[in-house]
C-alpha cells in the first residue's frame, strides 16, 4: 500500500469523514428534497446542540471520567435562563450568562465532588444528574416558560441562506477546543491525566485542580448546548437535555476519543456529530420510521467501538 | 495490655454505624422513615397504601437484583430497563396478538429477557469492551428495535386473569411481594452454596486472579448478564401483572437510579466481589418508602429525584466512610 493511501487511512477519522461523505451523496441522490435550501438549514440547525453536547461529554472523557449529568444540566439551565427571562422579567445579556454560570457551577460541583469523596464520577454524576432534574421539574412543575424577548427567539430560528445563525456559537466552540486541546497547558494536562493519572500526578499535575477544570467544563458546555436549545425552540422547556446522554457518548466515541481517556479527537467529534445529524435528516426525509434513529444510534456506537479496538490491535502489530 | 477507657456516646455511635452491617443501619433507617412518615401523614399507614407500597417494592426488588447480579462481576448494566420493556411488550404481544396461554407467555416474554441479557454478556466477553459502552448502545438498540416492532402501541386487552394475579394476596402480604422473596431466597442460595456463585464473586473481586486459578470468567460474565436479563424481564412480568396492560412507557431510563440505588445502598459494592441480597431488598424497600413517603406528603413526584440522587450519595459517602473506618481499625490494632 504506497505511503499516501497509508497516511490517508492512519488518520482516525478518515473512516467516518468517508461514511459522511458517502451519506451525502446517497441521500442527495435518493431525496430530492435533501439539497433543497431549507433541508440543508434543517440540517446545519441540528448540529448546533448537538455539537455542544458531544464536546460537554468529550471533556469529561479526556480525563477519562463520565458525565451522566448532561442532559440534567441542560434542563436546568434551560429552565433558569427560560425563567430569569420570562418570570423575572431580566434581558437576555443579564439572564443568558447566569444562567450558563450555573451550570458551570454544577460541574464544578460534579468535579468537586468527584475528587473529594474519591468516588467514580460515575455514581457522582448519576446521582447529581437525579437531583438537577428534580430541582428542574420541582421548580417548573414541568410547565415551560414561555414568554422569552422576541430578539434572542429571533436568534434562533433566523438564517443566513441555509446559515443558521446559531451555527456560529458552535463552530465558535469548536475552534476553542482545537487550540484548548492542541495549544494550552490545562488541555495538554488534562489528556495527561486522562491517559495515566499517576505518571500525571508524578509529572507535577494536579489531579484535583484538573479533573474540577475538566467537569466544570463540560457544565459550561452543557449549559451553553441548553441556551442554543431554548433560543431553537422559542421557550424553556424542562424537557430540554432529556435525550443528550446517549447522543453524548455517541458523538466522541464514534469520532475516536477512548473510553479510559487520555484521547480525544475534536475533528473526529465533530465529523460524527455530521454524521448523526445526516442520518437522522436521511431517516426522515426517506420517511422511515423515526424509531429506528435510536436502535441505529445504539449500533452505531458498537461498531465504532468495535472498529476502534480493531485498528487499536492493528497499529499495536504494524 | 492497655487501659479501656469507656468510649463517649460520640464514639460509640461511629462504632455503631461503622462497625454494624450496612443492612442493619439500613434497616434502621427504613424504620425510622416509616415512623416520620407515619406521623406526619396519617394516611401512609393505610390499608391501601401499604397494599401499593407492598406491590412496587416487589418491583423494585427484582430490578435492584437485576443490576445487583450483574455488580458483583464488576461490570454494570444499563439496559435493564430497555430489556424489562421488550419483555413487557414481548409479553403483550404474545398474550394479546398470538393468544397463547397464559405460562407459555410469561415463559416466552421470560425466556426474551434472558437472551437479551445473554447477548449483552457475549458481547462484553468477545469484544473485551467496557460493559458501560456495551449495554448503553444496547439499550439503545433494544428499546429502539422494540419501538420499530410495537410501533409503541400499548396492549390494553390482556387477560383478565393477569391483572387478578397483580392484585392477590396472602394474607396481608402480596403475591407479587412474595414471588420477589422467592427470587431473593433463589438469589441468596445461588451466591452463598452453589459453585457457580463462588465463582462469579471470584471474577468480581479480581478478575485477572480468577481466571489464573482457573475460573470460567468468561461463562460466569456471560450468565450473570443473562441472569440479569431473566430478572429484568421478571421485574417487567411484575409490571405488567399490576397495570393489567402491556404498555412501552414504563422501563426504560425510569428503572437505572432505582437499579443502582437499591444495590449499592444495601452494601453490593460497585467494584464486584461482594452481595448482599437482603441488603437490595432493603435498599428497594428505602427506595419505594421515600416514593410512597413523598407522594402521601403530597411533595409532588418531581422532588422524588431529587431525593433520589441525594439519598445515592449519601449512600456512597457512608460506605466510603466505613471503609476507611475499618481501614483504620485493623491498622490500629496490628
Amino acid at each position: 500500500m504506497n505511503t499516501l493511501a497509508r497516511r490517508i487511512f492512519s488518520v482516525e477519522w478518515s473512516g467516518i469523514l468517508a461514511a459522511a461523505i458517502a451519506g451525502f451523496i446517497a441521500l442527495a441522490l435518493l431525496s430530492p428534497a435533501f439539497l433543497s435550501e431549507f433541508n440543508q438549514f434543517v440540517l446545519l440547525r441540528s448540529l448546533c446542540i448537538t455539537l455542544l453536547v458531544a464536546y460537554a461529554q468529550m471533556v469529561t472523557l479526556g480525563v477519562g471520567q463520565l458525565n451522566l449529568s448532561v442532559g440534567a444540566i441542560g434542563g436546568l439551565v434551560a429552565i433558569i435562563a427560560g425563567g430569569l427571562m420570562d418570570a423575572q422579567g431580566m434581558p437576555v445579556i443579564v439572564a443568558v450568562p447566569i444562567a450558563v454560570l450555573i451550570g458551570g457551577a454544577a460541574g464544578f460541583l460534579n468535579g468537586w465532588l468527584t475528587v473529594r469523596t474519591g468516588i467514580n464520577g460515575f455514581i457522582i454524576t448519576l446521582a447529581t444528574g437525579s437531583a438537577f432534574t428534580g430541582i428542574n421539574l420541582g421548580i417548573t412543575k414541568a410547565i415551560p416558560f414561555y414568554d422569552l424577548p422576541p430578539a434572542f427567539v429571533a436568534f434562533g430560528i433566523g438564517r443566513a441562506g441555509i446559515l443558521p445563525y446559531l451555527l456560529i456559537v458552535p463552530l465558535i466552540v469548536t475552534v476553542v477546543m482545537l487550540v484548548f486541546f492542541r495549544r494550552t497547558i490545562p488541555g495538554r494536562q488534562l489528556l495527561a491525566v486522562g491517559g495515566n493519572e499517576h505518571a500525571a500526578e508524578l509529572s507535577g499535575i494536579s489531579l484535583t485542580r484538573t479533573i474540577i477544570i475538566a467537569h466544570t467544563l463540560s457544565g459550561l458546555l452543557a449549559a451553553t448546548a441548553a441556551i442554543l436549545a431554548v433560543a431553537q425552540l422559542g421557550s424553556a422547556q424542562p424537557t430540554i437535555g432529556a435525550s443528550w446522554l446517549i447522543i453524548s457518548f455517541a458523538a466522541p466515541i464514534i469520532g475516536g476519543a477512548s473510553l479510559q481517556g487520555g484521547h480525544v479527537s475534536v475533528v473526529g467529534t465533530f465529523i460524527a456529530v455530521v454524521l448523526l445529524a445526516l442520518i437522522q435528516n436521511g431517516l426522515v426525509l426517506i420517511n422511515v420510521d423515526p424509531y429506528w434513529v435510536q436502535f441505529l444510534l445504539g449500533a452505531l456506537i458498537l461498531g465504532a467501538v468495535w472498529i476502534n479496538r480493531l485498528r487499536a490491535v492493528h497499529t499495536g502489530t504494524d | 495490655m492497655t487501659d479501656q477507657i469507656q468510649p463517649s456516646m460520640w464514639e460509640r455511635f461511629r462504632t455503631f454505624f461503622g462497625k454494624g452491617s450496612t443492612q442493619l443501619s439500613l434497616f434502621i433507617i427504613v424504620v425510622c422513615l416509616w415512623v416520620v412518615f407515619s406521623n406526619l401523614a396519617p394516611g401512609f399507614l393505610s390499608k391501601f397504601n401499604l397494599n401499593s407500597l407492598g406491590r412496587s417494592m416487589a418491583i423494585d426488588m427484582v430490578i435492584g437484583f437485576s443490576q445487583m447480579v450483574v455488580l458483583v462481576t464488576g461490570g454494570m448494566n444499563l439496559a435493564v430497563g430497555a430489556i424489562g420493556v421488550c419483555a413487557v411488550m414481548m409479553s403483550g404481544f404474545l398474550l394479546q396478538d398470538m393468544g397463547l396461554p397464559i405460562p407459555l407467555a410469561l415463559a416466552g416474554a421470560l425466556l426474551t429477557g434472558t437472551l437479551l441479557g445473554w447477548i449483552n454478556g457475549f458481547a462484553i466477553v468477545k469484544s473485551g469492551v467496557n460493559s458501560f459502552i456495551i449495554t448503553l448502545s444496547s439499550a439503545s438498540l433494544f428499546s429502539g428495535g422494540m419501538l420499530i416492532l410495537t410501533k409503541a402501541v400499548p396492549f390494553n386487552n390482556l387477560p383478565t386473569a393477569i391483572g387478578a394475579f397483580g392484585r392477590m394476596r396472602v394474607g396481608p402480604v402480596s403475591v407479587l411481594m412474595l414471588v420477589a422473596i422467592a427470587i431473593g431466597i433463589g438469589l441468596l442460595i445461588l451466591y452463598r452454596y452453589t459453585t457457580l456463585g463462588r465463582q462469579i464473586l471470584a471474577t468480581g473481586a479480581n478478575e485477572r486472579a480468577a481466571r489464573m486459578s482457573g475460573v470460567p470468567v468468561d461463562r460466569a460474565i456471560i450468565f450473570s448478564h443473562a441472569l440479569s436479563g431473566a430478572l429484568a424481564s421478571a421485574a417487567g412480568l411484575m409490571l405488567v401483572a399490576r397495570l393489567s396492560a402491556a404498555m412501552p412507557a414504563v422501563g426504560g431510563e425510569g428503572w437505572l437510579l432505582p437499579s443502582f440505588l437499591a444495590p449499592v445502598l444495601g452494601g453490593t459494592l460497585l467494584s464486584g466481589g461482594y452481595i448482599s441480597v437482603i441488603g437490595t431488598m432493603l435498599g428497594a424497600a428505602l427506595v419505594t418508602t421515600l416514593r410512597s413517603g413523598l407522594l402521601v406528603l403530597q411533595v409532588g413526584n418531581f422532588w422524588f429525584q431529587l431525593f433520589l440522587g441525594i439519598a445515592l450519595l449519601a449512600a456512597v459517602l457512608l460506605e466510603r466512610y466505613r471503609a476507611t473506618t475499618a481501614l483504620r481499625r485493623e491498622v490500629k490494632q496490628t
